[in-house]
């Protein structure tokens, strides 16, 4: 273990730094594993042991093996980036590992057969930057995701971790801090796109000393995972950003929410803490400023309603999670009746780069309104799903096709959902939309946190619909009647279209339902459930009609509405539905047509899904 | 045999628009026992009541149901008119198709078919009514209140401001019941002793209750409005009217009669020491109190897989968080479990990622291969299903963990093959 001494002033941390980076040797070849939660689900811890393993049997104990944070491109996990000419392996297998040491750490030479290979041109990628994937991305708040060990506090600094901070405390004022945050144009990453600089400020005029800041780590919305990968994979970003943010506010106690599914995330959180504490980066007196302050972990325990800020504040008291009426807001009365200022981990780690490379910097990134970059979980029926970060802007066909490569077997581009259950479906004909916080709202959807999921022609928009019903029906805390009764009564009309016992009048209730949730529910939750109902109405009508109609689903996934056959003609006999099929309904011998029983079928849509040559039909 | 006569009112259109009358008086007339069946535009109207006595009278009818509107609306009316033409007045029963059908329903054909079930239903009714006579009984104007709690209380007060005498009963020595013993109350989480107190006060203060603590009911006779209640009032061996209700005697009785309360027994002792161990091991880590609820559940839960019930009631006691608190909290989460869970736990994600990439499927796979549903375990204590909303993995959807191990892109063959590795190990003890 590392001898760590208290920084007591500015100049020990750049001591310290120049120190480290003396000691590290930047031409020596080292090896940087992703270790976020989906390369691990590929098997990326086994792989850091083969390599440690046979790089000590071979003499080779100096290259170092580093596990990272989430390098993005989750798809094609476990991701190895060889430093220092950072070329880019991808779908890494521990049998892998000899070639790799072989080639490319002794020799410099490349492994063809795990180089990117893109697709549709056939060209390979040799560098990181190099893959489509990554070339049209802009990484400010992953800066350090697939650099650093996020349980290494030494390379946060040599990737110069805590300037900013030495920077805010000792050469700035918080009035200052404030002010460039504003001029940044920096808005919360959590969905509602309040700007963080305008927060702050509401919180520190409040009177007293007693005030607290808290981040945001409960990542409810469905299909958006950035803020784990940053806790997972830069800890100490987001602490920094949050005692630059405590320091502008005065507040000296902080606390980060964790979801429970995030235990990765709450390791090296609690691991940072540990490390910063004992450089003396929390504490007392921090860099001989006189400003103390430190944080604390909570763990949430599965409620997506604790995202909601005055519901997460009764959480962190031990409570259940039940929102209450704001205002009063947290900033005037918050955790324990004091001034609260609630920010989301993706906000807390931009804090950081503004202060370091200063607002205009930032201002310089995005468009007129929405400055910066944003994270995207990219996900759904794409062929490169992951993390995405773009500038503010971008549109959704750069984000769609150029970086994750259109939709897999060539199927139809449908839509995008948005914003999670609070959010709402982007149609294909709005593809070049530009995606910022006022695009997305004005088109019916939100930037909520940033989940992005894509979605084909077989996704069927009234199963969606019901699904975030369902979704919220289960997630409402149950205080307000609105919320309560009014998505349950939408949820059973939905699901009653479905099924195809939809009337005729069906639609026109469900908006006007939506519309009375949307104006009474008591939070967000509530005031927001309504919209994935109300944009898919918006934009997919035809399709409640049909199945309230014509009882059809046009998409084929509506089990009630569809049944399966296989087409003789196209069906090639290969096999394959038979194998997939969980209910063992599918006869036929090989290269015969199949036939399905419609008697067994459990109407899963698995072969529908998988056969390669369109032959199973759903009616 | 019965004789009925059916009188369906159409109420202008506030039943005819939503219920084909016709249709139903039709139906009526086929109806065995069923003479006469008719529908009229406003049956209550003078040309309406006419046409139901000129039916009883030439048709001398046994028994009239009249389909119309709420019994409390018009039953007296009818059963007056049909009184002026000599049938007994209750034979006469009101089926109520409009604001138990046509107000509430909007498709026409599924109401008339609703109203149809109505009548149907009143018409074996009057088969089986008898003709009842009225007499009248003299009433004693005093109420006995069984049970003082909030409700009993509530009771007594209500009736004695009516002006009535009120005998409240109560079991225990003290009135109040179960709410004296609550915090606050659901759902508005208002101070249950700022409710309760005030009532009990006022009980003691009103000239028209009296009040029988520490009594119980042993015999009741007799029939509404003439009850004989025997009442055994236990030994207080006090002069109430004089009591302070300092308690000196309370402690220093010298005679073996005097009141046990139960001696408070600690739960600490009647729960298993190693429960003990780990839950107070738990307790020492936490120094908020008020923030400590979530977190020691969680340890709780990691520690024996499920909120066991002797541990919470050990850390309620330890940490003095109500009980009720912890159930609250353990109930409104959904990462806490009340109930065992199996040695693999399986949760499978149905995030929107996942559902879209058939993330349900799986679910749904599992339940047919293991015959679990969502939070439920199989009887061998193997596995333990749940579905969750979102794991936080969408780039690999559909996600599922076994025992927080990720498994990403899964399939329904995938799945059964690592259900059936986990099966291959020996069962949870």
């Amino acid at each position: 273990m590392r001898e760590r001494m208290r920084l007591a002033a500015t100049r020990d941390l750049e001591l310290l730094r120049s120190t480290l980076v003396a000691g590290r040797e930047p031409t020596r070849p080292s090896i940087s594993i992703c270790a976020g939660t989906g390369c691990r689900a590929h098997g990326a811890m086994d792989l850091f042991d083969e390599f440690r393993r046979q790089l000590d049997a071979g003499g080779l104990d100096d290259v170092e093996v580093r596990a990272t944070g989430c390098h993005g491109f989750c798809e094609r996990g476990p991701l190895v980036v060889i430093f220092p000419k950072k070329i880019f392996y991808h779908g890494v297998k521990p049998k892998d590992v000899e070639s790799v040491i072989e080639k490319t750490i002794r020799n410099g030479e490349i492994v063809e057969s795990l180089l990117y290979k893109d697709p549709v041109t056939k060209e390979k990628s040799l560098l990181e930057h190099e893959v489509p994937f990554y070339a049209k991305q802009q990484r400010i708040v992953f800066r350090n995701n697939g650099k650093i060990d996020p349980t290494c506090i030494e390379d946060y600094i040599v990737a110069d971790g805590y300037v900013a901070l030495a920077r805010a405390l000792t050469g700035m004022n918080p009035e200052e801090v404030i002010d460039a945050v504003k001029q940044a144009g920096l808005r919360g990453r959590g969905g509602g796109g309040f700007p963080t600089g305008r927060k702050w400020e509401i919180c520190r005029a409040q009177p007293g000393d007693e005030k607290y800041i808290i981040c945001n780590g409960d990542e409810g919305d469905p299909g958006a995972f950035m803020d784990r990968s940053i806790m997972e994979g830069d800890p100490h970003s987001v602490l920094e950003g949050m005692t630059i943010g405590a320091f502008a506010i005065g507040a000296h106690k902080g606390y980060v929410y964790v979801r429970s599914e995030y235990p990765l995330a709450l390791a090296n959180l609690t691991e940072a803490l540990e490390q910063s504490r004992s450089y003396g980066l929390l504490g007392r007196d921090i860099f001989g400023s006189g400003f103390a302050f430190d944080v604390e972990l909570i763990r949430g325990a599965g409620a997506f309603v604790c995202g909601e800020e005055t519901g997460m504040i009764a959480s962190i008291l031990g409570d259940i999670g039940s929102p209450r009426q704001r205002p009063p807001y947290p900033a005037e009365s918050g955790l324990r009746g004091k001034p609260t200022n609630i920010n989301n981990v993706e906000t807390w780690a931009n804090v950081p780069v503004i202060i370091e490379r200063g607002p205009d910097w930032f201002a310089g990134i995005g468009t007129e309104k929405s400055k910066g970059t944003k994270v995207f979980s990219l996900v759904g029926k794409v062929k490169n799903t992951g993390l995405v970060e773009v500038p503010m802007g971008t549109t959704l066909r750069e984000i769609v096709y150029d970086i994750g490569g259109g939709i897999p077997k060539e199927r139809e581009f449908k839509a995008v959902q948005t914003g999670g259950p609070s959010g709402g479906c982007i149609p294909e004909s709005l593809v070049d939309l530009p995606v910022d916080f006022e695009k997305l709202t004005e088109a019916g959807g939100m930037m909520g946190s940033g989940g992005l999921i894509v979605m084909d022609e077989r996704t069927c928009m009234v199963d969606v619909a019901k699904y975030f019903l369902n979704f919220l029906v289960d997630e409402s805390c149950g205080k307000c009647t609105p919320c309560r009764e009014g998505l349950f009564q939408m949820y059973s009309i939905l699901s009653r279209i479905s099924q195809g016992r939809g009337q005729a009048g069906d639609i026109e209730l469900l908006e006007q339902l939506g519309t009375y949730v949307r104006d009474t529910s008591l939070c967000q939750l509530g005031g927001t459930a309504a919209n994935p109902v109300l944009s898919t109405l918006r934009y997919f009508r035809d399709e409640y009609l049909a199945h309230i109609e014509k009882k059809e689903c046009p998409a084929g996934v509506c089990k009630e509405l569809v049944t399966f056959r296989v087409e003789a003609d196209a069906c090639t006999g290969c096999g394959l539905c038979k194998r997939v099929c969980p209910s063992e309904s599918i006869a036929g011998e090989k290269k015969e047509p199949h036939t399905i029983d419609m008697a067994t079928c459990v109407k899963c849509g698995v072969c529908y899904e998988e056969c390669r040559f369109n032959a199973v039909i759903a009616e | 045999m019965a004789r009925l006569g059916v009188f369906v009112c159409w109420c202008g259109a506030n039943i005819a628009e939503t219920v084909d009358c016709e249709e139903v008086s039709r139906y009526a007339g086929t109806l065995p026992g069923v003479t006469v069946a008719r529908s009229y535009k406003y049956m209550c109207s003078d040309p309406g009541q006419r046409i139901v006595t000129d039916a009883i009278q030439e048709h001398n009818l046994s028994g009239v149901v009249v389909a119309s509107c709420s019994p409390r609306m018009h039953e007296p009316t009818f059963r007056k008119t049909a009184a002026t033409v000599g049938l007994n007045p209750y034979m006469l029963e009101m089926a109520n198709i409009r604001e138990h059908c046509s107000w509430v329903h909007t498709d026409r054909r599924e109401a008339t078919e609703k109203a149809k079930d109505l009548v149907r239903l009143l018409v074996e009714k009057v088969k089986r009514n008898v003709p009842l006579k009225e007499i009248e009984v003299p009433v004693t104007q005093r109420v006995m209140v069984i049970g003082a709690g909030i409700a009993g209380i509530q009771a007594a007060l209500d009736v004695a401001t009516a002006g009535y005498e009120v005998v409240l009963v109560e079991r225990k020595p003290s009135i109040g019941g179960h709410m004296s013993m609550l915090d606050e109350t659901f759902p508005t989480l208002d101070c249950s002793q700022c409710i309760l107190t005030p009532r009990m006060v006022e009980v003691m203060q009103s000239e028209n209750i009296t009040l029988h603590s520490f009594s119980e009911i042993e015999q009741v006779d007799g029939y509404i409005g003439n009850f004989n209640v025997k009442v055994v009032k236990k030994a207080r061996s006090i002069d109430l009217d004089k009591c302070t209700g300092c308690g000196d005697c309370w402690n220093n009785c010298m005679s073996r009669n005097r009141i046990t309360e139960p001696v408070p027994v600690s739960v600490r002792e009647k729960t298993p020491p190693d429960v003990v161990a780990k839950v107070d091991a738990i307790v020492e880590k936490f120094t908020d109190d008020a923030g400590m609820v979530v977190g020691a559940l969680q340890d709780v839960q990691n520690e024996f897989n499920y909120l066991r019930q002797d541990a919470l009631m050990y850390l309620s006691e330890k940490a003095a968080i109500p009980l009720s608190r912890l159930y609250a909290v353990a109930r409104f989460y959904n990462a806490f479990s009340l109930k065992p869970r199996g040695k693999h736990i399986i949760r499978v994600c149905l995030g929107t990622a996942c559902h879209l990439r058939g993330g349900g499927n799986i679910a749904d796979a599992i339940t047919r291969e293991l015959g679990i549903g969502h939070g439920e375990t199989t009887k061998d204590m193997m596995f333990t299903l749940e579905r969750v909303n979102c794991l936080g993995a969408c780039a690999l959807a559909p996600v599922v963990t076994v025992n927080n191990k990720y498994y990403g892109k899964m399939s329904i063959d995938k799945m059964l093959k690592v259900i059936e590795e986990c099966a291959g190990e020996p069962a949870a003890v």
